[in-house]
C-alpha cells in the first residue's frame, strides 16, 4: 500500500428534497472520512439508504461536497455504467462510439476497440442493427462490453460484478474480476459479505451517511454484524 | 475547448439527427416538409386571406420565416436539453454545454436544407445572386452564436424552473411577431424601430433581406453590435451552465 489517491474528510452531501423555492435540503451523507490506498479495493457495507451509492458518485466526481473536504491526486475515477447514454434507433456499433466518449474515450481510441467489443458481446450481425430490436441479454452484454473498455484508474462498482444469462454471467463477472486483480484501485459496493470478501482487502462501513470504521475487511464486517441489533433499535 | 468535447458533440449530433430519421416513415424528408408547411400557413393566413398588401411580401416572409425558425428551435430544443438529460449527468461527468450544442448543430443541419430550398425558390422569384452573398457568412454565424447563447442561458434555468418550458413556446411566438418576421417593422416610426432593433434578431434577419432581396450589404454596425452582444451573451450562458453543474446533480429525481 502506497499513499492515498483519494482522501475525504468530513464529507457532507445534500440533495434538494423538492423543487420549490426555500425547499429543505437532505443529507444523504453527513459526515464520511476515509482514504483510498493506490491499488487498494475497498468493500463498502452498510444498510439500504445509509449513503452507499452517493459515495461512489462522490469519489467519481459526479457529486461534490457540500461540506467537508476532497483531497485527490490527478486520477479518473469511472463509476461503472451499463449502457450509458445509449439510444434506442441507434445501431450497436454507433451506441458504442457514443458511450465510449461519453465516458471519456477518443473517437480512435473506440474504434480501435469495436472489434474486441463486437467478440465479446458476441453479438455477430446484430452489431450493425438498431439496438432497440436487441433481446434484454443482448443489451445488456453489449452495455457490459463497452463499459469493460474503459480503464480508469480507480473503479468504482455498485453492487454489479457480474450481468446476462448464466453463460455470460461467468463470462463478465471472469473479466471484471481479472480487471480488479490486475492492479486497479477499485471501491466496490455490496450487501452480499461473500463478494466483499472474495472481492475487497479493505472495507468502510457507513451508517446513515457516517463513516463509522474502516480497516481490515474481516473486522469491519465483524463490528457492522455486531451492530445491525442496536442501530436497528436505535430507529 | 478540448478535442473530446468535439468528438462528443459531432457524434452526438450525428446520432441525434440518424436517431429522428429513424423514428418516422417518412424520416428526413420532415427537415423539409415541417418548416414547408409551417410557411405555407403563414403565408395562406397573412398573404392570402388577410391581403398583407406589401410588395416583395412573399419572399420578405420567407427569408424572415427561415433565420427564424432556425433560432427558434434552436432555442426550444437547446433549451430542454439538460434538463432532459439529468437521469445521464446523475451517472457520469461530462461538460454540459454539449448538450444544448448537440441540438442546436442538428438545427443547423436541418436549417441547412431549408436555406437552399429558400435560395432555390428566391433564385425561381428572380432574386439572384449577387457578390452581397458573401456577406451570408458573418450573419449565419453571428445568428449561431446568438441561438446558442439564448439555448445556453434558458438551458442554464430549465432545471431549476422546469415549469419554464411551458412558457417558452409562447414567449417565442411573441417575440416572433415583434421581430419583423411576419410584419414588416418598417411602417413604425423610426424612434420607435430603434428599441426594436436592439433585438439581436430584427437585426439579423434585416441583413438576411437585404441581401436576398436587395441585393445590399448589411448595415455592418449592426452587426457588429448584435456580435458583441452574442459572444457577450454566450460567455454568460457558458459561465452559468459551468458554474450551476454541481447543483443540477442534486436537484430531485
Amino acid at each position: 500500500m502506497s499513499e492515498p489517491i483519494i482522501e475525504l474528510q468530513n464529507v457532507g452531501v445534500a440533495f434538494s428534497a423538492q423543487l420549490r423555492m426555500g425547499a429543505p435540503r437532505f443529507w444523504a451523507l453527513e459526515d464520511v472520512s476515509l482514504s483510498l490506498p493506490r491499488g487498494a479495493r475497498l468493500g463498502v457495507v452498510g444498510r439500504n439508504g445509509a449513503g452507499k451509492s452517493t459515495l461512489l458518485r462522490v469519489l467519481a466526481g459526479i457529486l461534490a461536497p457540500d461540506r467537508g473536504k476532497i483531497r485527490a491526486v490527478r486520477v479518473s475515477c469511472q463509476l461503472l455504467s451499463l449502457a450509458l447514454g445509449f439510444v434506442p434507433y441507434l445501431s450497436g456499433r454507433d451506441n458504442a462510439i457514443l458511450s465510449g466518449l461519453m465516458l471519456g474515450l477518443r473517437r480512435r481510441e473506440i474504434e480501435r476497440r469495436l472489434p474486441a467489443i463486437l467478440e465479446f458481446s458476441e453479438l455477430g450481425d446484430f452489431f450493425e442493427q438498431p439496438v432497440s430490436s436487441y433481446s434484454t441479454g443482448m443489451f445488456t452484454r453489449l452495455g457490459f462490453s463497452v463499459a469493460m473498455q474503459v480503464e480508469p484508474d480507480v473503479l468504482l462498482i455498485d453492487e454489479v460484478l457480474s450481468v446476462g444469462d448464466t453463460e455470460f454471467q461467468k463470462k463478465s463477472g471472469d473479466a471484471l474480476r481479472e480487471r480488479i486483480h490486475n492492479g486497479t484501485t477499485v471501491v466496490f459496493v455490496s450487501h452480499l459479505d461473500a463478494l466483499i470478501k472474495q472481492v475487497c482487502d479493505c472495507a468502510v462501513w457507513i451508517e446513515h451517511g457516517r463513516s463509522v470504521m474502516q480497516g481490515p475487511v474481516d473486522a469491519v464486517l465483524a463490528a457492522y454484524h455486531a451492530a445491525a441489533p442496536v442501530a436497528i433499535a436505535a430507529q | 475547448m478540448r478535442l473530446y468535447w468535439l468528438e462528443l458533440i459531432l457524434f452526438s449530433t450525428y446520432a441525434e439527427l440518424r436517431a429522428e430519421r429513424a423514428r418516422s416513415y417518412l424520416g428526413f424528408l420532415w427537415w423539409i416538409i415541417e418548416p414547408a408547411m409551417n410557411m405555407a400557413t403563414y403565408y395562406l393566413v397573412f398573404a392570402v386571406v388577410l391581403k398583407t398588401g406589401q410588395r416583395d411580401y412573399v419572399p420578405f416572409l420567407l427569408v424572415g420565416l427561415t433565420f427564424w425558425q432556425w433560432f427558434k428551435s434552436g432555442v426550444s430544443h437547446g433549451g430542454l436539453s439538460i434538463w432532459q438529460q439529468l437521469n445521464l449527468i446523475r451517472q457520469v461527468r461530462l461538460p454540459l454545454q454539449v448538450f444544448p450544442s448537440v441540438q442546436i448543430l442538428a438545427d443547423t443541419v436541418k436549417f441547412a436544407f431549408i436555406l437552399a430550398l429558400l435560395l432555390v425558390i428566391l433564385w425561381a422569384y428572380g432574386y439572384k445572386p449577387d457578390v452581397t452573398y458573401f456577406a451570408l457568412i458573418p450573419v449565419l454565424l453571428v445568428e449561431l452564436v446568438f441561438t446558442a447563447a439564448v439555448a445556453y442561458l434558458v438551458g442554464a434555468m430549465m432545471p431549476f424552473v422546469p415549469d419554464l418550458r411551458f412558457v417558452i413556446e409562447q414567449v417565442l411566438q411573441v417575440v416572433m411577431f415583434l421581430s419583423g418576421v411576419v410584419f414588416s417593422l418598417d411602417s413604425m416610426p423610426p424612434d420607435l424601430r430603434r428599441w426594436f432593433e436592439l433585438n439581436p434578431i430584427v437585426e439579423l434577419i434585416d441583413a438576411a433581406r437585404d441581401v436576398l432581396m436587395y441585393a445590399r450589404w448589411p448595415d455592418w454596425w449592426a452587426l457588429g453590435r448584435v456580435t458583441l452582444i452574442s459572444f457577450a451573451l454566450f460567455a454568460l450562458g457558458a459561465y452559468l451552465i459551468r458554474r450551476y453543474t454541481p447543483r443540477y446533480v442534486k436537484l430531485p429525481t
